[in-house]
This record gives C-alpha cells, sequence and structure tokens, in this order.
C-alpha cells in the first residue's frame, strides 16, 4: 500500500479500496445468510419473475433493509465517535460518554420492565414501537440533559459536559440496576438481548422510522469538519480561527444524541465502531476532520454490515448479536493495533 | 490607530485582574506586554482575543468596538497565539499551519504555506506529526498557523502572542523577534507580544507595557521602561541597566541581590558528587 | 395475544388440511417443555430445529438450534423450512412472528403451564399439532393417575397451619444462587404439592444472600440446576448448616425437571412430596 512521509495510506487509492470493500461487503451480507437463496433466486427477485414468494422476502424485507440499517447505523456510530472525539480532544471519548446508551438502556428497560404495569397505557398506545421510541427518546433526552447542566452563563463548558455525562451515565446506570433487579427472569433475558444489540428484526418500516435521523446526522456531520479540525488545537483556537465556540459544541452534541439516539433505538447498544473506527482511520489517513468523518462513515458501514453477516452465518440457523460479534472482532482487532502502534 | 484599550477592567472570580488599563497600538508597531507572574498579562491578552469580556472600559479594533466585530471578519484581521497549544490528535505540521486558511483551494494555501514554514524554519517537520514534536518545533508550527490566517489579508493585521517563544532557543528567539518586527515595520501589522524575557523585549519592541497588578506601571521605549527602579518594585528583581550603543539596555540581574535572599538557605543534598559535565569555566 | 393464538390454531387447523396430503409438517419447537412433549409423544420426526432451552432429552442436541425463544431469528427460522413454529406466549420479539406468518408459518403460541392441570392441557393440545391426540390423551391420563399416586391433599392446608415450608434455590453460574419467589415456576411447583414458599415476600428470581438463607428455616431445599454438579454444597456452608440439608430433607435436580411443567411433572412432584413427608415425619415425632 502507498504511504506517505506520515506514514499514512495515499487517500486516492485508500478509497478506492474502501469504496470496493464496502460494496463487496455488501455483495456478501446480502447473498449470505441461513435461508439458502441461489444466485438464480437473486437474479429472480432483481429481474422481478421470481415465482418463490418467500425467497423474495427474505431478500427484499429481510436482507435489504437489515443491509441499509446496518450501513446507516454503523455509519452514525462512527461519525458520532468521531465528532465527539474532535470536540472532547479526546481519543477516547465515546457516544457513551455523554450519556446516550445510558439513557436509551435505562428507557428500554423501562419499557420491558414495567410496560406489564405503569407503562402499559404507553407500550398500548406505540404497540412495537413502544421500545424504539422510548429509547431514541431517553437517548436523545441525556444527551440535552448533560447539555443543558453543562451550559452556564450561555456558554458550554466541555468538561462539565463530561462531567455531568459521567453522573448521568452512573444515575441512569443506578435505575438500570434498580429495574434490573425488579425484574422478572424472563424480562432480565430480553434486556440482555437488548444490550447485546441486534439487527435481527431490520424492517423498512424500522429503516423508515431511523433513517431520517441517521441521514440528516450523516450529513450534518461534514460541515463541523473546519470547526472541529480547530477544536483540536484547544477550545479557544476555535474562536480565534473565526468559528462559533458555542455553536459548534452545540450542533456536535445534537448530531451525535439525535443519530446515536436513533441508532441505539433500532439495534439496541452496540459498541466499538465508535470507538475503534475513527481511530483506524485516523492513523491510516490523517486526523482532519475532513477526511475521517466521510472515511468513519464509509469504514463504520461496512465494518457493521460485515460484523452482521457473520453473526448470522457462525452460528446459522441461530444468530449472535451484532454487539457482541462487534466486541468480539474489535476488541482483540484493537488490541493488536495498540500492540503494534508500542512496537514501532 | 488600530487597536485602542480604553480604562478597561477584567474581572475572574470576582478578582480585579486587569485594572483599568490604558493604552494604544499602531499598525507597524511591535508592543511588548511584560510583568511578573500575575500581572494580568495573559489575561489582558485574553481578554482582547475574546475569551474574556470586558467588565468595563471599551476595546475597538480598527475604530469599532471589538464586539461589534464578526467572528469571520475578525479572524481575518486579527490572530492570537495562546500561551500553549497540545495537540493529542496525529496532525502533520503542514496540516495545522493550514488550520490557519480559510478554505480556499489548494494552489492558493500552498505557497502561503511554503512560505511560512520555511520563515519559521519547519519546512522539513512539515510531513511530520505534531505529538512527536519538540516544544519549540510545536511553538514554531503554532506561530505558522497564527501567521497564515492573516498573511494575505490586505487591511490592518493584529497580532496578538502570549509568549511565543518561551519554548525556543536563543538563535529561533531571535529569528522570531525579528521576523516579528519585520512584519511590523515592513507590512504593518501591529503586534502585540507577552513575554517575559526582558532583553529580548528591549532589542525588539517598539515599546514596552510594563503590567504591574493589573495596572499600567509605565509603557514607552525601552530605555524609558526598563529602569532599575521600575525592575525593582515591579518584579522585585535587582539588576543593573546597560545602555548599549545598538541604542537599547541590557539587563543584568545582580549576584546575590534578590529581594528573597536564598543565600541563607543550605541543601546539603543538593551538592554535586560526581559531577561528569564539563564545566565551562 | 388470545386472538392471535387462536388466529394461529385456526391457521395450524387450515393449513393440516394441505399438509396432510403433502405429508408430515416441519415443525420447530421453540420451548424446552413443549420440545419434551413432543419426544415423549414420539413425534420427533416431526422436529427440524430447536432453540436454545431444548435440552431434554438428549438426543435433541442433534437439532440445528436456532437460538433462544425470546430472540428468535426470523430468517434462521426460516432457513429451516417449517410448517409450524411451536411455541409459547413468551416468545419474542412479536415482529419477528408476524413475519414469519406472513411468510407462510404457522406461528402457535400456547400459554406457560404453571400446574399440573395446564401441563395436561397443554400436552394435549401438542398432541393435536403433531397428530399424536390418542398419545397425548394417554399420557395425560398417565399423568393424572400418577400424581393422584403422591396422594397430595385435595385441599391446600389451612393457613396458618404447619404445612411444610420449602427453600426453592437455582443454581445460576458456579458462584452464584438464587431464591425463587412468588410468580416463579418454583413457586408454582410448590404449590402442586401444597408446600409453602419458604421465602414468599420476594418476586421472581433474586440472588440468595447468605444470611437470608439462614433465616429461611425450612422443613425442605429443592435446588435446580441447569447441568449436573453446578451446585456444589461446599460453597454455601450456610446451608449445609440448615437443619433440613443435616437431616437429608433436600433434592438436588434438573432445572428442565423441576421448572419446565413438561411430561416430567409427576416425577419432579414426586421427589419434592417424598421430602415433605419427611419432613411431617420429623414434625410429628417433634410434637
Amino acid at each position: 500500500m502507498v504511504t506517505d512521509a506520515s506514514g499514512r495510506l495515499a487517500r486516492g487509492p485508500a478509497l478506492i479500496l474502501m469504496l470496493t470493500a464496502a460494496l463487496a461487503v455488501s455483495v456478501v451480507s446480502v447473498t449470505n445468510g441461513a435461508y439458502p437463496l441461489s444466485a438464480g433466486d437473486i437474479l429472480g427477485v432483481l429481474v422481478g419473475d421470481l415465482e418463490d414468494e418467500v425467497a423474495r422476502m427474505v431478500f427484499v424485507d429481510v436482507r435489504l433493509p437489515r443491509l441499509v440499517l446496518g450501513f446507516l447505523v454503523g455509519a452514525v456510530l462512527a461519525v458520532s465517535g468521531a465528532l465527539l472525539q474532535g470536540l472532547f480532544r479526546n481519543p477516547l471519548a465515546d457516544p457513551g460518554l455523554i450519556g446516550v446508551s445510558a439513557g436509551a438502556s435505562l428507557a428500554a428497560i423501562a419499557v420491558i420492565v414495567l410496560g406489564g404495569t405503569w407503562l402499559g397505557g404507553w407500550v398500548d398506545l406505540a404497540g412495537n414501537w413502544a421500545l424504539p421510541i422510548a429509547a431514541f427518546a431517553g437517548g436523545s433526552g441525556t444527551v440535552f440533559l448533560a447539555w443543558r447542566i453543562a451550559r452556564r452563563a450561555g456558554e458550554t463548558s466541555v468538561a462539565t459536559l463530561l462531567l455531568a455525562g459521567i453522573a448521568i451515565n452512573a444515575i441512569a446506570g443506578a435505575g438500570t440496576g434498580l429495574l434490573t433487579f425488579y425484574s422478572s427472569d424472563e424480562e432480565l433475558r430480553s434486556l440482555t438481548f437488548w444490550t447485546m444489540g441486534s439487527l435481527g428484526h431490520a424492517a423498512w418500516d424500522d429503516v423508515a422510522m431511523a433513517a431520517p435521523w441517521l441521514v440528516v446526522s450523516l450529513c450534518a456531520a461534514p460541515f463541523l469538519a473546519r470547526p472541529l479540525d480547530a477544536f483540536l488545537l484547544g477550545e479557544q483556537v476555535v474562536g480565534h480561527l473565526g468559528y462559533n465556540t458555542d455553536w459548534t459544541k452545540r450542533i456536535t452534541i445534537l448530531i451525535a444524541g439525535l443519530g446515536v439516539g436513533a441508532a441505539v433505538a433500532v439495534s439496541g447498544l452496540i459498541g466499538f465502531v465508535g470507538l475503534v473506527v475513527p481511530h483506524l482511520v485516523r492513523h491510516s489517513l490523517g486526523a482532519g476532520h475532513r477526511i475521517v468523518i466521510p472515511a468513519s462513515a464509509l469504514a463504520g458501514g461496512t465494518l457493521l454490515v460485515g460484523a452482521d453477516c457473520l453473526a448470522r452465518v457462525v452460528v446459522a440457523p441461530a444468530e449472535l448479536p451484532i454487539g457482541l460479534m462487534m466486541a468480539l472482532i474489535g476488541g482483540p482487532f484493537f488490541l493488536l493495533l495498540l500492540l503494534r502502534t508500542r512496537v514501532t | 490607530m488600530l487597536l485602542r484599550v480604553d480604562n478597561a477592567s477584567v474581572r475572574l472570580g470576582g478578582r480585579q485582574i486587569v485594572d483599568r488599563l490604558d493604552f494604544q497600538l499602531d499598525a507597524g508597531e511591535l508592543l511588548v506586554v511584560l510583568g511578573p507572574n500575575g500581572a494580568g498579562k495573559s489575561t489582558l491578552l485574553k481578554a482582547l482575543a475574546g475569551e474574556y469580556k470586558i467588565h468595563a472600559g471599551s476595546v475597538a479594533l480598527a475604530g469599532k468596538a471589538l464586539k461589534d466585530w464578526t467572528g469571520k471578519c475578525l479572524a481575518r484581521q486579527r490572530a492570537v497565539m495562546p500561551q500553549r497549544v497540545e495537540v493529542n490528535f496525529p496532525l502533520t505540521v503542514e496540516e495545522i499551519v493550514r488550520l490557519g486558511r480559510p478554505p480556499e483551494p489548494l494552489s492558493k494555501s500552498q505557497p502561503i504555506l511554503e512560505e511560512l514554514m520555511a520563515l519559521l524554519d519547519i519546512t522539513h517537520l512539515q510531513s511530520r506529526l505534531a505529538p512527536g514534536l519538540s516544544g519549540g518545533e510545536q511553538q514554531r508550527v503554532q506561530l505558522a498557523r497564527v501567521l497564515a490566517q492573516v498573511w494575505d489579508t490586505r487591511k490592518p493585521v493584529l497580532l496578538l502572542l502570549d509568549e511565543c517563544t518561551s519554548a525556543l532557543d536563543p538563535a529561533h528567539q531571535q529569528q522570531v523577534f525579528s521576523l516579528l518586527r519585520k512584519l511590523a515595520w515592513q507590512r504593518g501589522f501591529a503586534v502585540l507580544a507577552v513575554a517575559h524575557d526582558l532583553n529580548l523585549a528591549a532589542r525588539f519592541a517598539d515599546r514596552l507595557l510594563l503590567l504591574h497588578e493589573g495596572q499600567c506601571h509605565s509603557s514607552g521605549e525601552p530605555l524609558d521602561v526598563l529602569t532599575e527602579s521600575a525592575l525593582a518594585e515591579v518584579y522585585g528583581l535587582s539588576a543593573r541597566i546597560l545602555n548599549l550603543e545598538e541604542g537599547y539596555p541590557l539587563v543584568v540581574p545582580r549576584d546575590g541581590r534578590c529581594a528573597k535572599d536564598y543565600d541563607t538557605l543550605s541543601w546539603p543534598g543538593l551538592a554535586p558528587q560526581n559531577s561528569s559535565c564539563r564545566q565551562a569555566s | 395475544m388470545r386472538v392471535m393464538v387462536l388466529v394461529a390454531i385456526c391457521a395450524v387447523c387450515l393449513s393440516f388440511v394441505t399438509l396432510a396430503k403433502a405429508g408430515e409438517p416441519r415443525i420447530i419447537s421453540a420451548d424446552g417443555s413443549i420440545t419434551e412433549t413432543v419426544y415423549a409423544l414420539g413425534a420427533q420426526d416431526r422436529l427440524v430445529g430447536v432453540d436454545t432451552t431444548s435440552n431434554y432429552p438428549e438426543a435433541v442436541n442433534s437439532l440445528p438450534k436456532v437460538g433462544y425463544l425470546r430472540a428468535l431469528p426470523f430468517e434462521g427460522v426460516l432457513a429451516l423450512k417449517p410448517d409450524v413454529l411451536l411455541t409459547t406466549d413468551e416468545a419474542e420479539p412479536a415482529r419477528t412472528l408476524e413475519r414469519l406468518e406472513q411468510a407462510g408459518v404457522a406461528v402457535v403460541q400456547l400459554p406457560l403451564a404453571r400446574s399440573p392441570a395446564d401441563t395436561m392441557a397443554r400436552i394435549r393440545e401438542v398432541g393435536r399439532i403433531v397428530g399424536k391426540e390418542a398419545r397425548a390423551d394417554a399420557m395425560a391420563a398417565e399423568m393424572q393417575k400418577r400424581i393422584a399416586d403422591i396422594g397430595i391433599a385435595e385441599d391446600p392446608p389451612p393457613a396458618g397451619s404447619a404445612s411444610a415450608r420449602v427453600l426453592f434455590l437455582m443454581a445460576a453460574g458456579d458462584h452464584g444462587v438464587m431464591m425463587a419467589g412468588r410468580n416463579t415456576a418454583g413457586q408454582a411447583l410448590l404449590q402442586a404439592v401444597g408446600a409453602r414458599n419458604a421465602i414468599p415476600d420476594v418476586r421472581g428470581y433474586k440472588p440468595a444472600s447468605r444470611e437470608a438463607l439462614l433465616a429461611s428455616h425450612p422443613d425442605a431445599i429443592v435446588v435446580a440446576e441447569s447441568r449436573p454438579g453446578q451446585f456444589r454444597i461446599d460453597q454455601w456452608p450456610q446451608l449445609a448448616a440448615l437443619d433440613a440439608w443435616k437431616q437429608g430433607r433436600y433434592y438436588v435436580g434438573d432445572s428442565m425437571l423441576l421448572l419446565g411443567f413438561g411430561p416430567r411433572l409427576p416425577k419432579a412432584m414426586k421427589e419434592v412430596a417424598s421430602l415433605l413427608k419427611e419432613a411431617e415425619q420429623v414434625a410429628s415425632n417433634g410434637h
């Protein structure tokens, strides 16, 4: 692979490589799964003259929405990770840090555990959407709360935001623990599966519900590239360079909060993407956000689609939770990377 | 009059850090702000940079109150170098310098970057990653980034520099300050630099502003400001002032005659035992 | 939910008309005790897949597993080309079940069984679905007889009387033990044999504190473990110090046997009931 003087990959070839990988992984993903679909079946679906209604359903209503949702969720998680790492000037920041995951979890477990009692009315009203809507509200709500706490005299303090996030995480964690304690064995199992993440039940209406938020946050993120670059030099430099510091912070938190909230709502908790992908991208292509944001989106989407494909193939006909799969792939890979950079 | 500070005060945490300060800075002038630790130098600079609110009084840039400027316009005419900039991310030197530039095609920014990197002696570092650079190298990179911001501005430019040479070796200190003076004299930049090195300030500054407890102790040409009595009053430093024939003063601190006499202390543990350093004598 | 079950059952009945011609229906059983029932009815050749809660009998392990019944994968279930997905009300996610029906799989959700009567009803229901009605009826009748032979008092003993108090524990992992409180299958089993729960104030399964174990003073102890040898008494000296344990009034058994409410229910009830008899003897000797 071509590298320049700073040890990075040349951008042109790297981009082509990433696009190729994204395409290849997508093709592998839609053609593989527990249900056997022949090349003829898929061709038939694409042309539109397939007799086998079930095969058509598997391809069009299961694998395609799963691919689309997987790609969007992976892209949003990776991009949100990149945005927050830039904002906090910390390569270890993660969407979980400002309370998104904790808030979403709390709301989700509340629906699972209290759905039959206190929240029965809500569950009756929202039906299948009760859990995702609650998770979305919980996730973005906690981010908003953290941001309000960090905002004093018209300015947002990044340090306070971080501390507020930690405190909110702890409180939401305690709430989750309390609900877990009062949950029945069966509810507990449901919750455990939710926290391990899954794209298994993705359908087109999930895509329709989550895609607007996901797409908006993906499209808005590149506009933050320049001020976030300035953030890498320090908060005060952002203002010196003529950017509106507070506006940047607000928009970043908004984009990350809504995006991750929507992602968590439809796929449960999926870790590692937001941490590993931007890290990899930065080290292979550079830390400038004009590269990091789109490249993270592409790589994050590809990674999640690939992991999802593996998750449903390795133990077929059963499926591994995708969050688990991500940790299984991401954890050792990240360690390997750390060890390698330590040596060189 | 490019920068006009009228009776400006800055409060931080209920304490008056800058106290009713008056001064002006013209285009083409290099002003060095001196003063002991805690005199309010950095606070003044940050207030001028818009980081702190001016509590009372007023600051005007090019005849327009500072708070009436929009961020974009201000960034084209005023560049700020903070005391410390830490970069934890793998940005290259060239990328950092380019951050100073507004969005523009590469063909426009590239000549500016190359010129600045050459001027600050960092061309050989251009593809190195910032976290691996020495403190002095980082400081030069930041200065290049600050200058890139206003390099092609046609209107008068104000540079606010907070200890921009503190980590540099003597040769680079001289190089940077002579560059600043050249920018002031030849290109009409108004430069406000906070510094600690009295002799560096004396040699290059057109004017000095000596701060003491947030107030102006004295200001004017180096020969007038750097007097034995002023140094004793402001720094508690006992020093001789030599008027060099080059036209600027040289401050030579007196041996063992500091205000706080450390000779009365003894440090038995610190006596050199097995020094392998060569003593220059 | 009820309506859905009815609709599903109707769908099954309808599909049977066609299936009868096409051969035996392909069934996926997503519930341990239903799987056990299918085997007991001798209809295992119809099973094409089971879920991860199905571990008994041994032969079940050779069938493909479609995952956990609360996280059923759409494609995984469909891949086995089943005609019927036989499961309980616990099955999730609801949307996957809906879509499976759309894909032509008859989804049958049976209610949970928490009493001998439920269990027998469920056996008959499963029998009807797998086409072994006669055998299921015989099995239910046999079960009725065996339960009657155990000799449990028809009426629950009056409150305040000295009916035996049983501590029901579930071994979880290597070090944890959970106490079964109200609303658990453990409590349901105790109820079926006319015993009282020694921990009546807890709801669901809760981690056992060593103090609470000591304070419970049970007349007998039942421990359910998910694999043999999982529960180790040497790690629970407080339990070993209880009279019930010291005097041998305890039973450690497989959790599917004790909690499944399947074909082995009479055996489970007999084991627990025999503990109670011992306890009563001790009690009457004491008086």
